[in-house]
């Protein structure tokens, strides 16, 4: 499959990919003051690797991104928002109760908390959506399938 | 000068409707995909715009997310063609 799009388009991608991602992150970190968030760059994440796919062909795209480290990625990002969520819980809030986490020496600034705390679950978000994403392009691509 | 971008909104708004026009009607898949490619690029720059006009700095983000994902849709369309 390697080639089957002009020498433009894939030059182009290769130059592209990296800030689509750089900006994915932008929006992952940015969501609390601006547009954005946890799914949003997300989707952007899994866009830039779409368009790898789309460019490369399917066993170069997951040459790059294998499907074992893509369930990792879709689990892991799981993990982190459920444990985030479950460490308010244990403090004594409600589920995602991001106050009710006690920090050790930077309580005292709210950004810091934010930072810490709302960003860790948007990241978990983000990694989940991304591979999400990138597992249903993978098994309706022709070509490429899930089932190894 | 508020008011020269809004002209200038209010004259893109319009150019992307004849392009729609070019879009619906247009003969060939070659046409269609040019004007939806122009189009898109025209939204990009009414976002501008507008976040200009009503004072909202974030729209340049949602303008260059649309920047940096139009290229997908054309070439994913470009992927179903036989030549």
């Amino acid at each position: 499959m390697k080639g089957d799009e002009s020498v433009i388009v894939r030059t182009v991608i290769r130059l592209m990919a990296p800030f689509i991602q750089i900006y994915g992150l932008y929006v992952i970190f940015h969501g609390g003051g601006g547009p954005g968030g946890g799914f949003q760059g997300g989707v952007i994440l899994a866009a830039s690797i779409i368009l790898y796919v789309m460019a490369f062909g399917i066993e170069e795209g997951q040459a790059k991104l294998t499907e074992k480290i893509n369930m990792i990625m879709r689990t892991t990002g799981l993990l982190i928002y459920s444990g985030i969520g479950a460490l308010a819980i244990l403090f004594g809030g409600k589920f995602l109760d991001y106050g009710a986490v006690p920090l050790p020496f930077i309580h005292h600034i709210p950004e810091v908390r934010a930072i810490l705390i709302d960003g860790g679950v948007e990241v978990g978000v983000g990694i989940t959506v991304m591979a999400v994403m990138v597992t249903l392009f993978y098994e309706f691509y022709p070509g490429g399938s899930i089932d190894d | 000068m508020e008011n020269v971008f809004l002209f200038a909104g209010l004259v893109l708004i319009f150019a992307s409707i004849l392009s729609l026009y070019r879009v619906i009607y247009g003969p060939g898949i070659f046409n269609r995909i040019v004007a939806v490619n122009v189009i898109g690029t025209k939204t990009i720059l009414i976002l501008v715009l507008i976040g200009y006009i009503y004072g909202r700095p974030h729209f340049v983000d949602i303008a260059l997310a649309y920047a940096l994902l139009n290229v997908i849709m054309t070439i994913a369309a470009t992927k179903g063609i036989e030549v």
